[in-house]
C-alpha cells in the first residue's frame, strides 16, 4: 500500500513509524527539511519536502498513486486543501486532521466527500471524550464502547484488594458474565490462559456488557472511588478546551495556563462553569491557594510529556487521588505506568485507530487503541458466509496476540466461548496487538 | 483634522430637515384653523434662511467627514436644533421667555419630558404637537434621522453615527450603516403607528392619540393633559401606554431581529433584556406591596399604579398617573434607584441601561473572586461573549462622569437655593432624561419656577445625558483640539 503522510509533526512522524514497520510504502512530505531529515534515515521511508499545498510536490510525492493520502499539518485549512488537492490528483483515499468541532456533524459529511475529503480525524475531540469519560468511571483506566454501548472493553489496573486475584482462570466459573481479554504486568502483555492468573498491580482488560459494569467494580475492589466533583486541568490547550466542553455538567474545571495570553483566548472559549488561572501548575503553592485538597482529578494536558509526568507526581503527593496525563512520548508511557500516573492520553494513538481503519480493506465498525497496550480492539461485521462462521471458535486457529473479546448478535452483547458459532450478521469484537490486525482480515474474506 | 466648511454644510442641510419637520405643525394648525400659523412660517423662515445660507457659503466643501467633525456636527446640531426649534414657542407668545422656551426644546429632543408649562390644555394644538414631534425626532437621534432618510454625508455617515449613539456594544444589522438604520427607523416607525392606533382604540382622541404614541415610544413623557395620562382616567390607557413605553426601552435591533428575522431565542437569551425585565418585575412588586399596605389603595390599583410608574421611570419616559412624592419615602427612593439604572442601549430611553449596570456588577463581584483566586483570571461575560477589558474600563469611566456630572448639578441647583432633596432629583432626572423629579418637583409640579440658571444648566444636563457625556465633553477636552 502506498501512503503519503503529510506533516511531520507528532502525529505524522508516530503515523509514518507505525506503518513503515508495517512494511508499507510510506511517503513522508513537509515543508521542513530539518524535521523530516532525520526521518528518512532512521526509518525505511521516503522524505519529500515541499509544500503541501502545491499540486508539484503533492505529485513529487506521489500523491496521484497513493491508496491513502493523510494530512495531519497543525493547520486544518492546509490539511484540507491538500487532501483536496490529492483527492484531485488521484490518491484513493484521503484523510485530514482538524480542529472544528463543527465539521465532525454527521449533515456535513456528504459535503466533505464531495469535496474529496473521505475521512476526518480530531485527535483532540477523541482525547477530549476519552478524558470525560474517564471523569464518569473514574475507578477505570480506560473505557471502550463498542456496537453503541452492547459491550464495552474496560481497563483497570487491579491491587491487592480485588476479588479475583490469585485465581487461575480455569477455576473461575464458567457464567461469570465477564471475559479477560488480556494483561499487562509491567512490559509484558499476556493472552491469558487456563493456567494463568491474575496479580496484584496488574493492568486487566475486561470485555463485559454495559450493566456489569458496577459488578466488575466491585470484583477489582473498586468500591471506595467517590463521583468526581472537582477538577483541575493544567495546561489551556485544545484538548482541555475540548474537555471542558464534554465534561459531565456537574463537574467544576479549573484550568491553570501559565500564559496570560492564552489565559484571555480561553476565556472566549470555554463557558462560565470553567474557572481559568494564570500560574504554574507545578506550583504546590498555588495548588494549595486553588484547593488540591477538594480535587478528584487532576488532568495534565502540557506541551511536554515530561513536565506532565511531574506535575501529576506532584499532584498526586499533594493529595489528589486520581490524576489524568497527556503523555505524547510513547516510551514514557510504561515509565508513567510504573509511577502510577494513571490514565494516559497520547492524540497519536488516537488519530493512529483511525488510521488503521482507513488501511484494512474488510470493512470494519470501528477501531480503538488502547494507550497502555500496543494492542487495538477491533470491531468485525459478518457480512456473509466466510472462514470465521464455518468452525466453532476454538478451532479457528486464531495467531497468536489475537483473541475474541465478545460478539453482538441482534443488538445485544455475548460470551464467546471454545463451542461459539459466529454466524452471518454477527460483530466480532477483537482484541489483538498492532502488528496482528492485518491477519484477521483474511478469516473474513 | 476640522473641516469647518463641511460641519456648517451639514448643520444647514440639518436645519431644511427641521424645517420640514415643523411644516407637519403649520398642517395641525391650519386644520385646528389656529392664530399661530404665522408665527410657525416666521419659524420656518428662519431655519429655512438660515440653513440656506451656510448650504450656499459651504457648497464647494468636500464631502469627507473626519471623526472629530462627528464630533463637533452632533454636538451643535443638538444645540441648533433646540435654538430654531424654540422660536415657534416664543413667536407664538405661548411661551415667550427664551430661557424657558429653550428649556422646553431641550428637554423635547433629549426626550427628558420635564416641562415648565402650567396650563397644558390651553397651548395651540399645533404646538402640542411641535412638542411631541421634537421628542419623536430626538428618540432616535436627529443625525440617525438624517443618516437613515437621506445618505447626505457621503463617506461621513459611520463618524457621525458613532458620534450620537454611543451603546456599549454596537452590533450592526446590516453591513450598510444607512441601511441599518432605515431598518431600525422602519421599526420605531411602526411602533409609533401602532402605538397612535391603540391609543385611539383605548379611548383617547385623535390628536391625543398621535401625539402621546410620539411622545411615548421615543420614551419622551410631554403629555397632552397637565395631570399626564392620569388626566385619561383611563385603566386600560394606562396599561397601554406602560405596554409602549416598555417597548420603547428594548433594544430596537434586538426587537428588528424578533419580528423581522423572527429570532425570538435571540430576544430572551440577550442578557440585557433579561435583567431589564427582571428589574420591572422586581421593582414593580415591591413597590406593589409597598403601595397596598401603606395607601388605602385596592389591589388592582395598586398594581397599576406600581407599574405605570416602574415602568415610565425606568424607560425614563417620566409620564405619571401618581405623585410618587407623596408615597412613603422608601417608594419613591426605589424609584430614583431606577431613573440611575434606565433601561436597554440601543432603545430610545436615557441613564445609565442595564448593559453598563450588569457589566459594572460583574466586575465588583469579580473583584471579589479575585481575592479568594489571586491568579484567576476572570471574565466579564454578556449573553455568553466576554466583553473586552477596554469596554469595561471605558463604563467605569462613563459612570465616573455620570456620578460627577450628578454632583455637579446638586451642586448647582444648591447653589441657586434649591433644597437638597429638590437638587438631587433634578440633576438624576435631567442626566437621565427622566423628566419628573423628587421633592417639589415631582411628577405633578411645574418647572416654571426654577430658577433661570438652574434651568440653563439643566438643559446642559440633559443634551450631555442625551448624548452619553464623551460626545459633548469631548469639545471641552483640550486634547480635541490640539492639531497634532
Amino acid at each position: 500500500m502506498r501512503i503519503v503522510i503529510v506533516g511531520a509533526g507528532a502525529v505524522g512522524t508516530h503515523l509514518a513509524k507505525m506503518l513503515s514497520a508495517e512494511n508499507e510504502n510510506v511517503v513522508l512530505l513537509d515543508e521542513n527539511e530539518e524535521k523530516i531529515g532525520r526521518m528518512e534515515s532512521l526509518f525505511d521511508l521516503q522524505a519529500v519536502v515541499g509544500d503541501p499545498t502545491k499540486i508539484s510536490s503533492l505529485k513529487a510525492a506521489g500523491a496521484d498513486d497513493a491508496d491513502l493520502f493523510v494530512a495531519v499539518t497543525p493547520d486544518e485549512s492546509r490539511n484540507i486543501t491538500s487532501c483536496i488537492l490529492a483527492h484531485y490528483l488521484g490518491a484513493k483515499k484521503t484523510v485530514a486532521r482538524i480542529d472544528n468541532y463543527e465539521y465532525l456533524m454527521p449533515k456535513h459529511k456528504e459535503h466533505f466527500v464531495s469535496l474529496g475529503i473521505d475521512s476526518l480525524i480530531y485527535p483532540e475531540q477523541l482525547a477530549a471524550e476519552e478524558i470525560a469519560t474517564n471523569m464518569k468511571f473514574s475507578w477505570m483506566r480506560q473505557m471502550l464502547e463498542f456496537g453503541g454501548g452492547s459491550l464495552v472493553m474496560i481497563g483497570v489496573k487491579v491491587r491487592s484488594n480485588a476479588q479475583i486475584i490469585n485465581i487461575p482462570f480455569k477455576e473461575l466459573s464458567r457464567d461469570i458474565p465477564y471475559h479477560v481479554v488480556a494483561l499487562q504486568r509491567g512490559d509484558e502483555t499476556i493472552i491469558p490462559r487456563g493456567n494463568d492468573v491474575i496479580m496484584p498491580d496488574d493492568l486487566v482488560c475486561f470485555m463485559t456488557t454495559y450493566d456489569q459494569i458496577s459488578y466488575i467494580r466491585s470484583i477489582t475492589g473498586k468500591d471506595e472511588f467517590s463521583e468526581v466533583r472537582n477538577v483541575i486541568i493544567m495546561g489551556g490547550s485544545r484538548i482541555a478546551v475540548r474537555t471542558t466542553k464534554m465534561m459531565p455538567e456537574n463537574i467544576k474545571v479549573k484550568i491553570i495556563e501559565s500564559d496570560l495570553k492564552r489565559c484571555h483566548k480561553l476565556l472566549e472559549l470555554v463557558d462560565d462553569r470553567v474557572m481559568v488561572i494564570n500560574g504554574d501548575a507545578r506550583d504546590p503553592e498555588l495548588l494549595r491557594s486553588e484547593g488540591i485538597d477538594d480535587t478528584d482529578v487532576f488532568i495534565a494536558l502540557g506541551d511536554s510529556s515530561e513536565t506532565n509526568i511531574l506535575a501529576c507526581l506532584a499532584a498526586k503527593r499533594a493529595g489528589v487521588f486520581r490524576s489524568v496525563s497527556e503523555i505524547e512520548n510513547i516510551d514514557y508511557i510504561s515509565m508513567a505506568e510504573s509511577l502510577d500516573i494513571g490514565s494516559v492520553i497520547n492524540k497519536k494513538k488516537l488519530a493512529a485507530s483511525t488510521i488503521f481503519q482507513m488501511m484494512l480493506k474488510t470493512d470494519v465498525a470501528s477501531v480503538k487503541c488502547l494507550t497502555f497496550i500496543e494492542a487495538v480492539v477491533v470491531e468485525f461485521p459478518v457480512n456473509r458466509e466466510c472462514y470465521i462462521t464455518r468452525r466453532a471458535v476454538k478451532d479457528l486457529g486464531l495467531p497468536d496476540g489475537a483473541n475474541i473479546g465478545g460478539l453482538i448478535r441482534g443488538g445485544k452483547g455475548m460470551k464467546v466461548t471454545g463451542n461459539t458459532m459466529i454466524q452471518v450478521g454477527d460483530h466480532v469484537i477483537f482484541f489483538c496487538l498492532e502488528h496482528v490486525l492485518k491477519k484477521l482480515e483474511k478469516y473474513f474474506r | 483634522m476640522f473641516h469647518p466648511k463641511v460641519i456648517f454644510r451639514i448643520i444647514g442641510m440639518l436645519l431644511f430637515l427641521e424645517a420640514a419637520f415643523l411644516s407637519s405643525s403649520v398642517a395641525v394648525a391650519l386644520y385646528y384653523g389656529e392664530n399661530v400659523v404665522p408665527a410657525l412660517l416666521y419659524s420656518i423662515a428662519a431655519m429655512v434662511g438660515v440653513g440656506a445660507l451656510l448650504v450656499c457659503k459651504c457648497r464647494n466643501a468636500g464631502r469627507d467627514v473626519s471623526r472629530k467633525d462627528g464630533y463637533i456636527v452632533v454636538t451643535i446640531t443638538w444645540i441648533i436644533f433646540s435654538l430654531f426649534g424654540a422660536l415657534p414657542y416664543m413667536l407664538s407668545g405661548a411661551i415667550p421667555g427664551f430661557t424657558d422656551a429653550y428649556f422646553e426644546t431641550m428637554s423635547g429632543f433629549t426626550t427628558t419630558g420635564a416641562t415648565i408649562l402650567n396650563d397644558i390644555e390651553a397651548m395651540p394644538k399645533s404646538l402640542l404637537f411641535w412638542r411631541a414631534m421634537t421628542h419623536w425626532v430626538g428618540g432616535l437621534g436627529i443625525v440617525f434621522f438624517t443618516v437613515a432618510v437621506f445618505p447626505i454625508f457621503g463617506l461621513g455617515d459611520i463618524h457621525l453615527f458613532a458620534a450620537e449613539s454611543v451603546g456599549p456594544m454596537r452590533a450592526k444589522l446590516h453591513p450598510r450603516i444607512s441601511v441599518t438604520a432605515r431598518w431600525i427607523l422602519t421599526i420605531y416607525l411602526g411602533l409609533t403607528v401602532i402605538a397612535a392606533v391603540s391609543f385611539f382604540f383605548a379611548g383617547m382622541g385623535w390628536f391625543d392619540s398621535v401625539c402621546h404614541s410620539m411622545a411615548t415610544v421615543s420614551t419622551g413623557g410631554f403629555s397632552t393633559k397637565q395631570e399626564s395620562i392620569a388626566g385619561f382616567h383611563s385603566p386600560l390607557i394606562e396599561y397601554v401606554t406602560a405596554l409602549f413605553m416598555f417597548l420603547g426601552g428594548v433594544n430596537l435591533s434586538l426587537q428588528y431581529m424578533f419580528i423581522f428575522k423572527l429570532r425570538p431565542k435571540e430576544l430572551i437569551r440577550d442578557t440585557e433584556f433579561r435583567v431589564y425585565v427582571t428589574i420591572i418585575l422586581c421593582f414593580t412588586v415591591a413597590i406593589f406591596f409597598g403601595l397596598f399596605f401603606t395607601t388605602g389603595l385596592g389591589v388592582e390599583e395598586s398594581f397599576r399604579s406600581s407599574l405605570f410608574q416602574v415602568v415610565s421611570v425606568q424607560t425614563t419616559t417620566g409620564y405619571a398617573t401618581a405623585n410618587y412624592v407623596l408615597w412613603k419615602p422608601i417608594l419613591w427612593l426605589m424609584l430614583c434607584a431606577l431613573m440611575f439604572i434606565g433601561a436597554c442601549s440601543g432603545s430610545t430611553s436615557g441613564a445609565m441601561k442595564c448593559t453598563r449596570i450588569t457589566i459594572l456588577c460583574k466586575v465588583m463581584m469579580n473583584e471579589f473572586k479575585r481575592i479568594v483566586h489571586p491568579n484567576a483570571v476572570i471574565p466579564v461575560r454578556m449573553a455568553g461573549k466576554v466583553v473586552p477589558v477596554g469596554v469595561q474600563s471605558a463604563i467605569l469611566a462613563y459612570t465616573v462622569i455620570y456620578i460627577f456630572m450628578l454632583v455637579c448639578g446638586i451642586v448647582v441647583n444648591m447653589g441657586f437655593g434649591i433644597d437638597f432633596l429638590s437638587s438631587f432629583g433634578l440633576s438624576v432626572s435631567f442626566v437621565g432624561n427622566v423628566g419628573p423629579a423628587l421633592g417639589n418637583y415631582g411628577p405633578m409640579d411645574s418647572l416654571a419656577a426654577l430658577p433661570a440658571g438652574v434651568k440653563w444648566f439643566s438643559a446642559f444636563q440633559m443634551l450631555v445625558g442625551r448624548l452619553e457625556f464623551f460626545a459633548v465633553l469631548l469639545l471641552l477636552t483640550p486634547i480635541f483640539w490640539k492639531k497634532r
